[in-house]
């Protein structure tokens, strides 16, 4: 645990490129052209090539976008950002958003850790609806439609990442995967938009689970319009 | 895994466990009633605790809480503003008596909710079990523990006044990821305290006793010198370097071997120490810097003997360490011995002498192996040493067989009594050398006041190795 040699949880890569894309409502094609031209915001790749980004660069592609809002170019907002990098003044942040109760569907293999993610959860205001099986798990997401499904991989002896491709077919719902083993790669592949390694930092879970709420939050905006 | 891992602060612990205790596991440290676990625990609390990644300390049913932290604040760590802000302590006794064992659990889990900790200590573990009714009862407690912690990023150290036979028959060494084992090992009047890793789940340690002294700093540890064996022994090359008596020289043709390992063999008075002060000074006068390790002679004694020669004690490139041999750890010894000869830039060391090392070990086994390996550790480095052996009988070397000095020497001198028809007069023979033909005579030597001459004269062998009438 000795923290000081350990990546702070903001610089560990957790998001794939199409969930900061539904974060930021930023085209992936767009990401991908301001990485090549800027290298500023420049993720770690998985094995197979994935893009995944940390928590500190999502804040840095919110403070681009609140830029170009504000009417800076591309470049320009860029620019702005390397000199508050390099001065280390803080990119400020977005005021969270105050919205109706959402809720948080956990498919656990283990009752233990259930226990706590959801103790962490309810804490920050969300509902949370807990399964320990695949079954359940299955029924619990049609009936309630979760915001955010929270999914283990060795959920009834190893189906976990099953459950995740048949929970991204169905768009809409967030899913993050977690695992003690070190599953980022698989669970990318199999739609994830966030993967945690266990045992999960109780901030980390609730920044991660809150930002991905934000992506589906304009989703949810967007296709209101 | 480097960013993994409970460091304790103290680096040779540490390094002893490959890094740290499991970052996120379950580690037990074991050891009777005052072998310093709770110290070390404290240490561990102390170097970890953040405000927002707390230490929680647990005191259970063997020690009140208060005696705990009375006892703390007498340690240089214990950090009094760090009480309450990232170091809390918590009596469990109360929670046990109240709700057993199941509010134990229940209330461990709480607290890790609430504070959130990167660290858990409870003290003493061992204590809970007489709150089971039964065997089962106790591991079913053991089990939901142990996944409440697993699930939670946090490390926990379980302490405990067990035995090391418990180790094989206690539940909770199951589950634990690491186990440090403390003990003391009673060594004639005195105690020596040995760390011994007895597990460690997914990283490699340094397996064997590791010597500690506990001080008001926290756990002192001094890992154990285990060297493996240089492939092809030590390196031969470079030029012979001088013993510091020139006739001694042409007897060894031409001089050692640097990095060599040279016994002095011989009884009491008989020259050994003054042949160990020629080969310091005869490098220091040629800008080869040396250390003396003596057991032997204290700093006036020695100053009394080189004022003798016209030696200084003060020279620049000599370092004198002298320890008593009345309370030497030798595991200490050798690191203050290291740290010397890398401080003074040694390329000459001399330990004088081995018998007081020896008593000051453990076992011979342990002893043989712990020479074995200084003696490989600084011929890998090209530093020469000179170790001086008291032979306990007048006329004999039969004990130096016996003591499997033939493993560590790589060339043996054995210094004599002579007996002519007035009187009695020193001798000196080189029986062994390594890679070099040596002159095998006995010669005749005299101490004055330029320390060791050689005689001319080769001595009968018949002469020597015999006692008096």
């Amino acid at each position: 645990m000795s923290q000081s040699d350990a990546p702070a949880a903001g610089e560990r890569p957790v998001y794939s490129i199409s969930a900061v894309a539904r974060m930021l409502d930023i085209p992936v094609a767009t990401l991908r052209t301001w990485e090549d031209r800027y290298g500023q915001v420049a993720p770690a790749r998985n094995a197979s090539g994935h893009r995944l980004y940390t928590r500190h660069q999502v804040e840095q592609l919110k403070f681009i976008r609140a830029q170009m809002s504000e009417g800076a170019s591309v470049a320009d907002a860029h620019r702005v950002l390397a000199e508050r990098i390099e001065t280390g003044e803080p990119l400020a942040g977005a005021a969270p958003q105050p919205g109706p109760r959402l809720l948080i569907q956990l498919a656990e293999s283990d009752p233990y850790a259930a226990e706590f993610e959801e103790y962490f959860l309810k804490t920050e205001g969300f509902e949370v609806e807990v399964t320990l099986s695949e079954s359940a798990a299955r029924e619990a997401f049609t009936a309630v439609a979760p915001a955010v499904v929270i999914v283990e991989v060795l959920i009834s002896g190893g189906t976990g990442l099953e459950l995740c491709r048949l929970f991204r077919e169905q768009d809409g719902t967030a899913i993050v995967v977690v695992s003690a083993v070190e599953a980022m790669d698989a669970a990318i592949e199999a739609g994830a938009d966030a993967f945690l390694r266990k045992p999960i930092d109780p901030l980390q879970l609730v920044s991660t689970v809150r930002d991905l709420l934000r992506s589906s939050a304009l989703m949810a905006g967007r296709s209101s319009r | 895994m480097s960013d993994d891992r409970l460091r304790s602060g103290h680096q040779p612990l540490d390094d002893v466990l490959g890094g740290g205790l499991p970052g996120n596991g379950i580690s037990i440290i074991m050891g009777l009633p005052g072998t310093g676990k709770t110290i070390i625990a404290e240490q561990y609390t102390f170097h970890n605790a953040r405000p927002d990644r707390p230490a929680v300390y647990f005191s259970t049913l063997s020690e009140p809480l208060g005696k705990i932290i009375r006892f703390g604040q007498t340690l240089d760590f214990f950090d009094a503003a760090a009480v309450g802000r990232s170091v809390f302590y918590e009596d469990l006794g109360q929670v046990a008596g109240r709700g057993g064992l199941a509010g134990v659990g229940d209330h461990v889990a709480a607290v890790l909710k609430d504070r959130r900790p990167g660290l858990v200590v409870i003290d003493s573990f061992k204590a809970l079990r007489v709150l089971a009714d039964s065997d089962a009862g106790f591991r079913q407690f053991l089990h939901q523990l142990a996944g409440r912690l697993s699930a939670f990023p946090a490390a926990s150290l379980w302490v405990g006044e067990y035995e090391s036979a418990e180790a094989a028959t206690s539940p909770e060494f199951a589950v634990a990821d690491a186990i440090v084992e403390l003990a003391a090992i009673p060594l004639g009047q005195r105690e020596h305290r040995f760390l011994h890793v007895r597990k460690l789940r997914g990283s490699g340690f340094l397996a064997g006793q590791h010597g500690y002294r506990l001080t008001a700093q926290g756990l002192r540890l001094f890992p154990r010198l285990a060297d493996i064996p240089a492939a092809g022994g030590y390196p031969l090359g470079g030029q012979r370097i001088t013993t510091g008596i020139a006739a001694l020289d042409q007897m060894l043709g031409g001089g050692l071997w640097p990095g060599s390992a040279t016994m002095i063999a011989g009884p009491s008075g008989s020259g050994k120490t003054i042949m160990g002060l020629h080969f310091i000074y005869g490098g220091a006068q040629r800008g080869e810097p040396g250390v003396i390790a003596t057991l032997q002679e204290n700093p006036t004694q020695l100053t009394r003997m080189l004022g003798g020669l016209g030696w200084p004690l003060t020279h620049p490139a000599v370092e004198v360490m002298y320890r008593s041999p009345v309370d030497i750890h030798i595991d200490e010894w050798v690191h203050d011995l290291l740290h010397a000869v890398e401080g003074a830039q040694a390329s000459r060391v001399v330990i004088d002498s081995l018998m007081d090392l020896q008593m000051a070990a453990v076992d011979d086994t342990r002893f043989r192996e712990f020479m074995y390996s200084l003696a490989q550790r600084f011929s890998r480095q090209g530093i020469s040493l000179l170790i001086t052996f008291e032979t306990s009988d007048l006329f004999s070397t039969s004990r130096l067989t016996q003591f499997a000095v033939s493993h560590l020497a790589d060339n043996t001198i054995v210094l004599n009594y002579h007996r002519d028809h007035r009187a009695m007069s020193r001798s000196l023979a080189v029986i062994k050398t390594r890679a070099s033909n040596h002159h095998p005579a006995i010669r005749q030597f005299s101490i004055g006041p330029d320390g060791i001459s050689l005689e001319d004269t080769a001595i009968p062998e018949d002469d020597v190795n015999h006692g008096p009438g």
